[in-house]
Formats: structure tokens, C-alpha cells, sequence
């Protein structure tokens, strides 16, 4: 297979996973808001406990997706903005 | 309504705010409706190593400083810097710098980010700033997020804009004034499911155009164009019987470079007595190979004017870390903590078999030291 043929299998594959990624969120977010149960104020207490926190420590959470930025073909999801380049 | 019934609906939304954050987006004790009103000031370090049979590769020790501290009742400013001591050789497989041809490698990085959140009218809109530095790469980055927060407090919707410019400019010689874009777009949703539940999900896009082949390793040639898309969602659940939090998350990352990950973790955070807890977690990650890398024997598949890559960070491959922290808080707002973290590649470890042949384990510790202090 010729380079330019790689690239764009490589260019039709990224926009149907981006199709799929897309329409997979949605129909997820669609769901999420469908069948829980919200509680009502009162109710939170446990929900604002540390453990509860999606990052609750923001420093080894960046840290930790460098390490495997380095090390792996590709990284991200869940942020935006740049690091560096943890090539080695 | 009373004085007191006001006082009490504010800080029930400004708990279920702080159990509300996005990842990336702002910190957990960040994640108000309105502005925390309380810094946080924090201490991390950093030992990791790597290796591979026989042959110590890899280490970096890396201390960070972290801090956020409230402006006013409607802002606060954060940021971080963080120096990485780096020594060593890079894994093989053919890296001209590695320690395989016996040069090896010596390095510093020194990043830093800011940001600054306003908070409003059930709103918080952030600006962000990043810079990073090490002898042959430079990255400058900035962005911009969004959130919006139910009347309820229930649910968060999220959308946040990034972009990077990079320099390269290798210490070989082979890659000067190199430059690189990336621009981010993110989405995400975060939902109560209960009053012992919470899961947030958000897609993140990213488009990339420059260099990103790899001047360190032999006939490395890449695109000049990439595209990423990343589906992250995590789930939280409070089990009150035993007074501890499963977390649970999923992440599936398609690269234009024709690889495809998934990942899946999962943490157990054991509340015990005297304000200890520990918690173990694993993390299982799997990936395919990317359309231009090549089996071993070097260079084998190799043809000029294409894309090419041995490097093994792009073949396919299974990895397992499996982690164990144990943190104390102690009277006066003092967390410490620390963990120890095990990681090993393995190429019949990607998931239904089929990783790329002929490549030596890859395995990785890494020690973290903590402390944290509120006031």
C-alpha cells in the first residue's frame, strides 16, 4: 500500500470514529438524563465527599497522564490545553 | 426564606459543585457554582523508572508545586510548576540516542500552567495558560472553558477550547525550528444519577498539523497531519456499607494514525479510622498498531517518501498498572499521601491477541510522595 492510500484509509478512518464517538455520546447523554434519579439537596451529602470528586488531587492526575502520554501512541480525553512533549 | 434555610441550600450546592468537577477542567475544590473559599496549597514528588529485561532504561524524578488560592467571592487563580529531572535511554527499539548505541540520554523539563476561573450566575468560565520547556521542545498552550450548571445543580455541561504551538528543535541536528499546532475542542456532561452517584462523559476532538515524526529514531518518518478523537467517561459510586467510593472509568481514543485504544480503570478508596485511607486500583489499556509502524527486523517495511515508524510506543500492544496509594488527613486541613505504581507493556497483552511481534517487555515503576495543605 502506498503511503498516500495509508493516509487516507488512515483520514476515513478518524472521521467514522469521529461519527461514532459523536453519536455514541449523544445517545449516552440522552440516556444519563432519562433514567436517573436525581436527589433532592438534602440528599448530596455523600455526593460531596473527596473520594467523590472526579480529580481530586489535579496535580498527580496530570502527572500521571504524562507518564502515560510517553508511553503510549496517543493520549488525551477530558481536557484541553498542552504539556510538553514527554518523549522520552 | 429564613437566614438559615439560605445558608444551608448555598452550601448543599456548594457541596454538590465540588462533587461535580470535570476532569482537566477545573480542580475538584474548584468546582463551585461560586468561588471556593479556600486555597489549597500542595507539595508532589515524583520518582519513576523503567526498564527492560536486563537493562535499566528510563528515570525521572519530577517534584511539583501546586497551588489555588481565592481571589474573591467570584474568582479564584491556579497554577502549577513542575521541573522533570530525566536520565537514561529510551526504550529500544532503534533510538539513536538510546543507550543501545551508548550515548544515552540527559534532560530538564520545566513546565508551568495558570489559570484564572470567574464564576457567574450559574456559570464558570476559565482562562488557562501553559508553557513547557526542555533543551529541544518547546510548547506554548492556551485555553478557554465553559460550564454551565443546572438550575438543580444536577447536571454540568461543559465545553472547553485548547491550542498548542510546539518547537522542536533536536539536539541531533535532524529537526530544526520544527514547529507544531494542535487545537482541542472538548465536550462533556456531568450527571447526579442518585444521591450516591455520579458520572461525567466528554469527547474531545483534536486536530494537529506539523512535525510529529520522531528525530531520535532511524528513517522515523509521520504524517504531518493528525487527528484525534477521545470518548472519556467515568463513573463514581459512594458504597455506604463499607464507607468507601468505587470509581470506574472507560476511555476510547481513535488516532489517525490508524491505532485505536481502549482503557479501563478502576479505584477502590477504602475509608479507615484515624483519618487513613487506602486505596488499591488497576488500569488495563489496550491499543492497536498504527498504519506506518513495522515489525522488527529493523528495517523492515521500510520504502522511501513513506511513512514510517519503528517506534514501539505506536505498535500494538496490552498494558496493566496496578496501583496502591494510602493518604492521612490529619487535624488542621494536612493531607499527606503516598503510592507506589507498577506498569508493564506486553504485546500478548492486547486485547483478542494479534500484538506486534518480536518486542521486548516494557515495565515501569513509579513512587509518588504527597502533601496538601487547606486553608
Amino acid at each position: 500500500m502506498t503511503g498516500s492510500a495509508r493516509r487516507i484509509r488512515a483520514n476515513r478512518g478518524a472521521r467514522a470514529s469521529a461519527r461514532f464517538a459523536a453519536v455514541l455520546w449523544i445517545a449516552c447523554a440522552l440516556a444519563s438524563c432519562a433514567t436517573f434519579d436525581p436527589p433532592k439537596p438534602w440528599e448530596k451529602g455523600d455526593l460531596a465527599r473527596p473520594s467523590m470528586r472526579f480529580d481530586s488531587d489535579p496535580p498527580a492526575a496530570k502527572a500521571t497522564q504524562h507518564i502515560y502520554q510517553s508511553k503510549e501512541g496517543a493520549a488525551g480525553g477530558g481536557a484541553v490545553g498542552g504539556g510538553g512533549c514527554g518523549c522520552n | 426564606m429564613t437566614d438559615r434555610e439560605r445558608k444551608d441550600r448555598e452550601r448543599s450546592a456548594t457541596l454538590i459543585a465540588a462533587a461535580l468537577a470535570l476532569p482537566g477542567i477545573l480542580p475538584a475544590n474548584a468546582s463551585a457554582q461560586a468561588a471556593p473559599d479556600e486555597g489549597v496549597v500542595a507539595l508532589r514528588y515524583y520518582d519513576y523508572r523503567d526498564w527492560q529485561p536486563g537493562a535499566s532504561r528510563m528515570t525521572v524524578r519530577s517534584p511539583t508545586l501546586y497551588a489555588l488560592v481565592p481571589l474573591s467571592d467570584t474568582t479564584t487563580i491556579e497554577g502549577s510548576l513542575t521541573h522533570d529531572a530525566m536520565s537514561g535511554a529510551s526504550p529500544l527499539y532503534h533510538n539513536t540516542l538510546s543507550g543501545a548505541s551508548g550515548l544515552g540520554v540527559t534532560d530538564y523539563r520545566t513546565a508551568g500552567d495558570v489559570k484564572v476561573t470567574r464564576y457567574f450566575d450559574g456559570n464558570a468560565l476559565a482562562l488557562g495558560a501553559a508553557y513547557s520547556d526542555e533543551r529541544d521542545y518547546t510548547s506554548r498552550a492556551a485555553s478557554v472553558e465553559w460550564r454551565h450548571f443546572s438550575d438543580d445543580r444536577n447536571r454540568t455541561y461543559a465545553m472547553g477550547f485548547g491550542a498548542a504551538y510546539d518547537r522542536i528543535d533536536s539536539s541531533n541536528g535532524l529537526a530544526t525550528n520544527k514547529r507544531r499546532e494542535t487545537y482541542d475542542l472538548l465536550l462533556g456532561i456531568t450527571q447526579v444519577l442518585s444521591a450516591e452517584a455520579l458520572i461525567e462523559s466528554t469527547l474531545t476532538w483534536s486536530q494537529g498539523r506539523g512535525y510529529y515524526s520522531d528525530p531520535y529514531k532511524l528513517l522515523d518518518q509521520r504524517p504531518d497531519r493528525r487527528h484525534i478523537v477521545a470518548w472519556l467517561t467515568r463513573y463514581n459510586q459512594y458504597v455506604p456499607r463499607f464507607d468507601a467510593t468505587l470509581r470506574l472509568g472507560y476511555r476510547y481514543l481513535h488516532d489517525s494514525f490508524g491505532d485505536e485504544s481502549h482503557m479501563l480503570e478502576a479505584a477502590w478508596i477504602q475509608s479507615l479510622p484515624r483519618g487513613f485511607n487506602v486505596t488499591p486500583s488497576v488500569r488495563y489499556y489496550t491499543q492497536s498498531a498504527a498504519g506506518f509502524y513495522h515489525d522488527p527486523p529493523f528495517p523492515q517495511g521500510f520504502v522511501g517518501g513513506s511513512p514510517y515508524t519503528a517506534d514501539t510506543r505506536l505498535s500494538a500492544f496490552g498494558a496493566v498498572t496496578l496501583g496502591l496509594r494510602v493518604a492521612k488527613t490529619f487535624a488542621g486541613g494536612t493531607t499527606a499521601d503516598v503510592a507506589l505504581n507498577f506498569y508493564r507493556q506486553r504485546s500478548a497483552w492486547r486485547i483478542g491477541g494479534g500484538g506486534s511481534p518480536g518486542l521486548e517487555e516494557f515495565s515501569a515503576r513509579w513512587i509518588e510522595f504527597g502533601i496538601e495543605k487547606r486553608f
